[in-house]
């Protein structure tokens, strides 16, 4: 077995760097990525890095052609191997000096530099040693063997998959969906709730205009509020009259319990002022 | 004593009912804003009032609490202290009392520079988040949310956490919430674990299409 993974390593690796390559060098996102790259840090120039990431997309191609064509030498392997190094030298520069950045690596989205990014460059690493070591063409190893080099190929694309820089998008969030989809909406049952959120309430109120007449006395945010009767009490706390003579209020508001602005335009909100020390009403509104 | 001035909350709560509902009923509606939660994300509020002076605010962490002062480290290396008094709306995903607010947590607060150097708070909002997400996954308690790079648990709160699709008003309704939507959420972070407790979860005009 360990043969055939020796084997059929160039193939392996060639399907780790070839997308990857195409990505950087065609990718219409590499141009917009490169400057949150730890590479644009490390170049000072988020046009040089661009220019990098395409460069690195060329080399990642021309070795995945190499290493997938005869004639069978351990030069792509050998070159895949030194590749795989710089990469882990790279992420760790960017781990130390950009943490955070964006490693660039798969130039097909953000994806800060994770442990995900440090497996892939040191599979790299052994696949291309691994290659380098190949003592016959993958496609002939293949055939002599076509089922087991099917397993290996399809278990390589299953790691590949889950060291993907993006797994969410890949296949976390299709699964979910698929999911939901199966078992229902977890949240079906709020459909049926009918209280409005207070959130609505206060929308309600800071539209009226009993709102606006008393805004001016108004200071805090809303202080507390509860429901009696089908009407919701919103309590704020405010200053009434200035200077001297100016003493804390309590601001008292009643508003239909049920009401919001999807089924009231003209609310009608009852206002009071109360002395916050005494509770005595200290201001008419209206 | 009347129930006004005793300490049973339930006596004071029913008060303060009675006295809300004989208050005089205005009828109409305005087209000025809001002040809640999203005040804590708008401009300073230049008061009508001559008399008052101008809100300050002050944010950052609280880093000690010395009976009624919270001292708070800001941001960007600044220093302030706030005074929160019986008058002070707290906010911590839902209007609360100052005995929520622990040292760690993070704050917001509006109010006026008294001459002692403290800031007299109107209102504190604690922990308080407004940040553009993705839906990545939804479950009964809780949702999966990006924000950049940064994956967050959005906590669902019983009764507490309500939607809003488009321009209608929010809702208790969480189901026409969909894996993929793009969302403004405003919640509560705790500072133990990292997530955020969510109080609403805006979503984008056409979406929350029931399928």
């Amino acid at each position: 077995m360990s043969a055939l993974v020796r084997d059929l390593a160039p193939l392996l690796l060639a399907g780790v760097l070839g997308p990857a390559g195409a990505g950087k060098l065609f990718g219409r996102g590499t141009a917009r990525q490169a400057p949150r790259t730890a590479l644009a840090r490390l170049l000072r120039h988020g046009g040089r890095a661009a220019l990098a990431l395409r460069v690195l997309g060329a080399l990642e191609l021309l070795l995945a052609a190499a290493l997938l064509a005869p004639p069978v030498t351990p030069l792509p392997g050998a070159a895949a191997a030194l590749l795989g190094a710089g990469f882990l030298g790279y992420l760790g520069y960017a781990r130390a000096a950009a943490p955070g950045s964006s490693c660039g690596c798969t130039a097909r989205r953000d994806a800060p530099v994770t442990w995900r990014a440090f497996v892939r460059a040191a599979a790299v690493l052994v696949g291309g040693g691994a290659a380098a070591a190949a003592q016959r063409p993958w496609w002939t190893a293949a055939g002599h063997r076509p089922g087991a080099a099917l397993c290996l190929a399809l278990a390589a694309a299953v790691a590949l998959t889950a060291l993907s820089a993006d797994p969410d998008r890949r296949w976390r969030m299709p699964l979910r969906r698929l999911r939901l989809r199966i078992t229902g909406h977890p949240l079906a049952a709020t459909g049926a709730r009918t209280a409005v959120p207070i959130a609505a309430t206060v929308e309600l109120l800071e539209r009226s205009r009993a709102w606006q007449s008393v805004s001016r006395v108004v200071r805090s945010a809303l202080l507390d509020h509860w429901d009696d009767g089908g009407w919701r009490i919103l309590q704020f706390a405010g200053v009434y009259g200035g200077g001297p003579a100016a003493r804390p209020v309590l601001v008292l508001f009643a508003v239909d319990a049920g009401a919001s602005l999807d089924t009231v335009r003209e609310p009608a909100v009852r206002v009071s002022v109360i002395d916050a020390d005494s509770g005595a009403p200290v201001m008419a509104t209206a | 004593m009347s129930a006004y001035r005793t300490g049973d909350p339930l006596d004071r709560r029913r008060f303060l009912t009675t006295t809300a509902l004989h208050g005089a009923t205005v009828i109409g509606a305005t087209a000025l804003g809001a002040v809640d939660a999203d005040a804590a994300f708008a401009a300073p509020i230049r008061p009508l009032d001559p008399a008052v002076a101008e809100s300050a605010f002050a944010e950052g962490r609280i880093t000690a609490i010395n009976d009624d002062v919270l001292a708070v480290a800001g941001s960007y290396g600044d220093h302030s202290r706030v005074r929160v008094t019986g008058a002070t709306s707290v906010w911590k995903a839902r209007a609360t009392t100052a005995a929520d607010i622990e040292t760690g947590d993070g704050l917001y607060a509006r109010g006026v520079p008294l001459p002692d150097g403290t800031l007299a708070a109107d209102a504190v909002w604690v922990n308080i988040v407004n940040l553009h997400a993705t839906i990545r996954g939804i479950e009964k308690t809780r949702l999966h949310l990006a924000h950049g790079q940064h994956e967050i648990v959005g906590n669902l709160m019983t009764e507490a956490t309500s939607a809003a699709y488009g321009t209608a008003s929010p809702t208790a309704d969480l189901s026409r919430l969909t894996i993929g939507q793009s969302a403004q959420v405003l919640g509560a972070w705790r500072p133990s674990d990292g997530s955020v407790d969510l109080v609403r979860v805006a979503v984008a005009p056409g979406a929350g299409r029931r399928r």
